[in-house]
């Protein structure tokens, strides 16, 4: 069966494209109702109260903290931040209701809500067994040890948002970054709208796992204006995952998009400012043919928003996703605390949203529907008021993380060297690509894809995904045929969403997949930079290394084509300066292979440099499918005794044809290949400066602000008398990078440039 | 609270004070009044005493460095009590004027806050208002001609040092005729370095001592520098003059270069004094030979006030008092102490306050107004068996004395030949005031004086 090819025909008859309607508020069933209708019991709809009841607690909780109010608490001064969503409750206790207890949610900057609500859903129906784990040092009756789960719960949330080692996330993420990846929390955000394509991503990996399990995105009226969102929406409803490619598994993104409309972004005013719907539900309609189910919810009942969502889920389960809900809610406080909010609103707006108030709303139905008595409300305001002042006063008084450990959970040191049994089932669709030696050699291109394939061999975890990857092999070719080997499943062609490709790998990653993916030029990177530089770098050391965000981003430089400023820069740099990431660059076919299966074994997120000038280089690469090379390690690639390069990528190339002709005069110059800027092998550098005492550090970056000023750096720290010469650098000329040929030339680095820098020296 | 300890002001001219030596050890107890620290200013070794009580809890500017008036250079405070953080001040004048280091804090200057105003925070509140950050090293400023930096990489350099040898006379050939590695090499191969033989003892001091092995000459079996070798040519080394010897050479060449100097010698007969003064110290009276010369040399100064004077080149000061200077050596050098108002002095005070201050300028505690404002100076070598000698004029002064010792000469007497106790004695004279002639007058008043006992033996 070959590759589906496409066979459009040109048809512009005549008609009416349907944008089809979307419902608002069609629930309007009491309590009563819903108990009567058995779609809820007592017990669930007191739970729900409770929740809401916890929720506001710990929000009045942040506000009274500011102000030294709350008694719990006296003498703790609280110094983070303090969006809270008071007002909000129903929206975050109805939506996690509404999933099941194993589904997924990614939160925002006001999300302490969903990550209380969130967790004590989770532990409602948790088994005895599991609530023990939470909880090992509770002893008593069943319903002791849950209600020390529970306030467990609010401590590790209090704790987390007071910086203590006792939090979620080891106080390393705080009140906008906290998680609990073990009830599916994966991540509040402070970047508005960053966790919609984790989301995302992970509903993809729900996908491929078939877990059964939905994942669901909250975010404001606000992220719905941001790109990142708009690619989200994008990616979910794509075609490819329901249509005839996706072959038998025709399965929609169990994705539920939640958005928490509180009708302001900050201070701008979603429905008559900076939007141009009046409903965001709308939204929807512009990326689903089905409009993702989309429905407006009043977001003040929480047993409206539970029902939209129970229902949500269940198309989501029958792979009928992705869905949009988009909840009305409102946000009593302003921002933050230090928005006072009359410079945008008025207060009979305030008062009339607090008249639908979701709590006193729903107390009224609790007791309409005899579930509890006045007086059964009044104990459970107290008994969550007495559990969460133990919990906070328990927090503020918790350890604070020691100060030597400020880089502590900053890489991860797990790989995947052992591959769990149900992965290492590999299924082959097709054939194999066929990757032939000549004599032994192999061009650095179908080195990568060897790497790719052996590994995609090895760990059923491995998928591929990028512009063009599929079919097409990609602009450069390196993933040509593993569509054929692995089907669209582990292969895939995505939208042109950069932002979206590299952040739905850090939610694929946090369900534990493992996925390389590919920007066609290292350029577009810089359209990933949330994705990159906020989202796969941090969320390791922001979780308290509770992710583990193994994925590699596979960025290809175009220079020395002719192709002008944007697609020709080489930005490792760049990338190098965030701290998270490693950045690898390989030089030869060898290292491209034994570095690119390394960097898919490595459980750190990983840029993966590659040169378009290097794909049709040829070397020895070893056939061996075990052979990696560890990353920062570098490589002696020619011995010296008179100066060393130090460099890295194209340059490692030009470096040693410089060294070829310096060897005419009798100069014995060595080249040092770094092939990983992070982590960085300084030994190996010293090692030569400390023989030679004469240095070229080289790179095809951009010379200023180039991690050769690092290396640079280093070595003066470290081997200042071992020097016997200034320490030169060959670099791009610091501009951009032209198309003209001329000019191209003059811009990059080239061998006569490395050899005039060690003639200076020698 | 820790007390700050303050330099000291210690004369007209000091604004810099190298401390030679500490007296108490960190967290040594202090008393009010005991010595806490030595410095060395141009005219002596001084002592410094506390004025306060407490611990010596941190010393600033340590034994070897200098440091201005009124910077903290310790801190008292009680045991264990931690210490400000305070650098020490610097010494020269050159790093008070270096850009971007403003010593005298309080304002701003063009918006830039100083690394001095920076620094204030750290201050005790008692301490001085002025702190600034830079130590500087004695060396650096008592090393007048430093010589430009030498340029050598660093590779270059530490090659250098781990071989035992001076890189400064070597020929660059880097860029800029920097000395690179090669350079070095090819020095030591020049130099036969391979061929050089030394004991590793010897090796390990001359790196320890930065001594160039290669101008070391072994005296060891076959050539082989040894440990002695080495101690020899760190011996040779050039040092930086001590300050007392900066102001010795400065002083004195200034008096040579301005003053004209010539030399008139007179021979006293001191026969007739000597058995007077033997005579008078059986008696209990112990004078020495000296209190009569000063004595005589004081009469005469009144008698012939030209040679009590000074001059600017332009104008000539007759002074009314003699403030007679006493040249007394010291094992490091020389200093004059200062009789002041001597012509008011009886015989016997003028011994006492000779003999005072003799003493103290050997114990090295003349205190600076001790050391100034002298109008004639004698320098008495008579305890050195000296013949004659000349001396150079203390600049400000018309003239010095130079007393030799008093030696058994054949002398004609009456036409005979005996043998006399002489002392030679040599006035030189700054010939812009004084002439040959009354230079003449002035040298025999005094011999006329020591040779006539009936004048003294009213006095004794
Ligand atoms: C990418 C990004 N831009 C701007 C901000 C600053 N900021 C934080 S929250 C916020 C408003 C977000 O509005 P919305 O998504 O409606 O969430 P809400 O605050 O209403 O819960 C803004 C602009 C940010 N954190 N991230
Ligand atoms: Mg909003």
């Amino acid at each position: 069966m070959p590759n589906h090819l496409n066979d459009l025909r040109p048809d512009f008859t005549k008609r009416k494209i349907s944008c089809g309607s979307i419902q608002a508020y069609r629930f309007d069933a009491t309590l009563a109702d819903e108990l009567a209708a058995r779609h809820i019991t007592k017990r669930e709809a007191v739970d729900l109260l409770e929740d809401m009841l916890i929720v506001r607690e710990f929000e009045e909780m942040i506000v009274k903290l500011r102000s030294g109010a709350y008694p719990a608490c006296a003498g703790f001064e609280y110094r983070g931040p303090t969006h809270v969503s008071i007002g909000q409750e129903a929206c975050s206790v109805g939506a996690c209701s509404g999933i099941a207890a194993e589904d997924y949610i990614t939160s925002t900057h006001r999300g302490h809500g969903d990550s209380v609500a969130k967790g004590c859903v989770a532990i409602r129906q948790m088994n005895a067994a599991a609530l023990r784990a939470r909880v090992p040092e509770a002893t008593g009756t069943p319903e002791e040890i849950y209600e020390a789960a529970l306030e467990d719960h609010i401590f590790r949330t209090a704790a987390e948002l007071f910086g203590k080692e006792d939090g979620y996330c080891k106080g390393r993420g705080g009140s906008m970054h906290i998680a609990d990846f073990s009830v599916g929390h994966l991540g509040a955000n402070a970047i508005v709208g960053g966790g919609v394509p984790i989301a995302t991503g992970a509903a993809w990996a729900c996908r491929y796992l078939r877990n059964g399990r939905v994942a669901v995105s909250f975010a404001g009226d606000g992220a719905y204006s941001n790109g990142v969102v708009l690619e989200s929406l994008n990616w979910a409803a794509q075609h490819q995952f329901t249509n005839m490619l996706a072959k038998a598994h025709s399965y929609g993104l169990p994705m539920i998009f939640a958005i928490q409309n509180n009708h302001y972004g900050m201070t701008g005013r979603a429905d008559n400012e900076v939007a141009g719907v009046e409903f965001l539900a709308r939204r929807a309609a512009g990326f689903d043919d089905r409009n993702m189910h989309a429905e407006v919810v009043n977001g003040m009942d929480v047993l409206a928003v539970r029902e939209a969502m129970q229902r949500a889920a269940a198309l989501c389960r029958e792979g009928r996703g992705p869905c949009l809900l988009e909840l009305s809610t409102y946000r009593y406080y302003g921002h933050s605390l230090s928005d006072p909010r009359n410079e945008y609103r008025t207060k009979d707006e305030e008062a009339a949203w607090k008249e639908v108030d979701p709590i006193d709303h729903y107390t009224r139905e609790i007791v309409a529907a005899r579930a509890l008595t006045r007086k059964g409300v009044e104990a459970l305001v107290e008994k969550v008021q007495a559990r969460n002042a133990r919990a906070a006063a328990r927090a503020a008084k918790a350890l604070e993380p020691k100060p030597a450990d400020v880089l502590k959970y900053l890489y991860s040191d797990l790989t995947s060297a052992v591959v769990p049994a149900e992965f290492q089932k590999v299924e082959i669709v097709r054939e194999k690509p066929v990757i032939t030696r000549t004599n032994g050699q192999l061009t650095y291109r179908d080195a990568l894809k060897e790497a790719l394939l052996e590994e995609m061999l090895r760990d059923n975890r491995v998928v591929v995904y990028g512009e063009d990857v599929a079919e097409y092999g990609g602009a450069f070719k390196v993933t040509k045929g593993l569509l054929e080997a692995f089907g669209r499943e582990r292969v895939f062609n995505s939208p042109i969403s950069e932002a979206a490709i590299c952040s739905t790998a850090v939610g694929s990653a946090m369900l534990g997949l493992r996925p390389v993916i590919e920007l066609m030029y290292m350029d577009f990177a810089l359209m990933s930079g949330d994705a990159i530089g906020n989202q796969a770098a941090k969320w390791h050391y922001m979780s308290g290394a509770k992710a583990e965000i193994a994925m590699v981003i596979r960025a290809s430089v175009g220079g020395g084509k002719g192709y002008g400023g944007q697609h020709s820069q080489t930005l490792e740099s760049v990338f190098a300066h965030i701290p998270g990431l490693y950045v690898v660059y390989p030089a030869t076919p060898r290292d491209a292979k034994g570095l690119l299966k390394t960097a898919i074994r490595d459980n750190n997120p990983i840029l993966f440099v590659e040169s378009q000038l290097l794909y049709m280089t040829k070397g020895e690469v070893p056939e061996d499918p075990e052979f990696t090379i560890p990353l920062g390690l570098a490589e002696v690639k020619r011995e010296g005794k008179d100066l060393s390069f130090i460099v890295w990528g194209p340059a490692m190339q030009d470096a040693l044809k410089a060294a070829d002709e310096l060897a005419k005069d009798g100069v014995e110059a060595e080249v040092v290949d770094l092939r990983s800027l992070i982590p960085l092998d300084m030994e190996t550098v010293l090692r030569s400066v400390r023989k030679t005492g004469k240095v070229v550090v080289g790179s095809q970056c951009v010379t200023t602000g180039s991690f050769m000023g690092e290396i640079i750096a280093n070595i003066q720290h470290d081997a200042f008398d071992a020097l016997d010469a200034p320490i030169q650098r060959v670099g791009a000329r610091d501009t951009i990078a032209p198309q003209s040929h001329v000019l191209e030339s003059a811009f990059l680095p080239n061998v006569g440039d490395f050899v005039a820098a060690a003639r200076k020296i020698l | 609270m820790s007390q700050p300890i303050l330099m000291p002001k210690l004369g007209q001219s000091d604004e810099v004070a190298p401390i030679v030596k500490w007296r108490k050890r960190i967290g040594e107890a202090v008393n009010k009044g005991d010595i806490l620290f030595e410095i060395e200013t141009e005219k002596a070794v001084l002592e410094v005493e506390s004025f306060y009580a407490g611990n010596l809890i941190k010393i600033v500017v340590p034994a070897g460095q200098a440091a201005p008036v009124n910077a903290i250079v310790a801190f008292l405070g009680k045991p264990g009590e931690k210490a400000p953080d305070v650098a020490a001040a610097p010494a020269s004048a050159a790093a008070t004027a270096s850009p971007g280091v403003e010593h005298n804090s309080g304002g701003r200057h063009g918006g830039r806050p100083s690394r001095v105003e920076n620094k204030d925070s750290a201050l005790p509140s008692g301490g001085s208002g002025s702190v600034p950050t830079v130590a500087a090293p004695l060396a650096a400023s008592a090393v007048p001609s430093k010589p430009g930096r030498l340029l050598i990489s660093p590779r270059a350099r530490a090659l250098a040092n781990t071989s035992c040898i001076d890189p400064s006379g070597i020929a660059g050939s880097g860029p800029d005729g920097r000395i690179v590695e090669k350079d070095v090499r090819a020095h030591l191969d020049a130099r036969g370095y391979d061929k050089l033989r030394i004991s590793p003892a010897a090796k390990a001091l001359a790196a320890q001592q930065k001594v160039d092995i290669l101008a070391v000459t072994g005296t060891g079996e076959g050539g082989r520098i040894m440990t002695e070798d080495i101690q020899r040519a760190m011996a040779e080394r050039p040092k930086p003059l001590t300050l007392m010897r900066q102001t010795i050479a400065r002083r004195l060449t200034q008096s040579v270069v301005t003053s004209p100097h010539f030399y008139v010698t007179v021979s006293v007969d001191m026969g007739d004094l000597l058995k007077l003064r033997q005579e008078a110290k059986t008696r209990g009276s112990d004078y020495s030979v000296t209190d009569f010369i000063l004595e005589a040399c004081i009469m005469t100064l009144q008698e012939v006030p030209e040679v009590n004077s000074s001059t600017d080149g332009q104008s000539v000061r007759w002074h009314a008092s003699v403030h007679l200077g006493l040249a007394t050596s010291r094992p490091d050098g020389l200093v004059v102490p200062v009789i002041r108002d001597a012509q008011k002095l009886t015989l016997v005070e003028l011994h006492q306050a000779a003999k005072a201050l003799a003493a103290r300028a050997r114990d090295g505690k003349l205190l600076p107004e001790e050391m100034s404002g002298s109008t004639f100076t004698v320098s008495n070598m008579g305890m050195l068996n000296v013949e004659n000698f000349t001396a150079i004029i203390n600049p400000g002064e018309s003239a010095i004395l130079a007393v030799s010792s008093t030696l058994p000469t054949p002398v004609a007497r009456d036409g005979n030949v005996v043998v006399r106790p002489i002392m030679k004695i040599t006035l030189a004279s700054d010939h812009r005031l004084v002439d040959g002639a009354m230079a003449a007058r002035f040298v025999n008043a005094i011999k006329t004086k020591l040779e006539d006992v009936s004048l003294w033996t009213r006095s004794i």
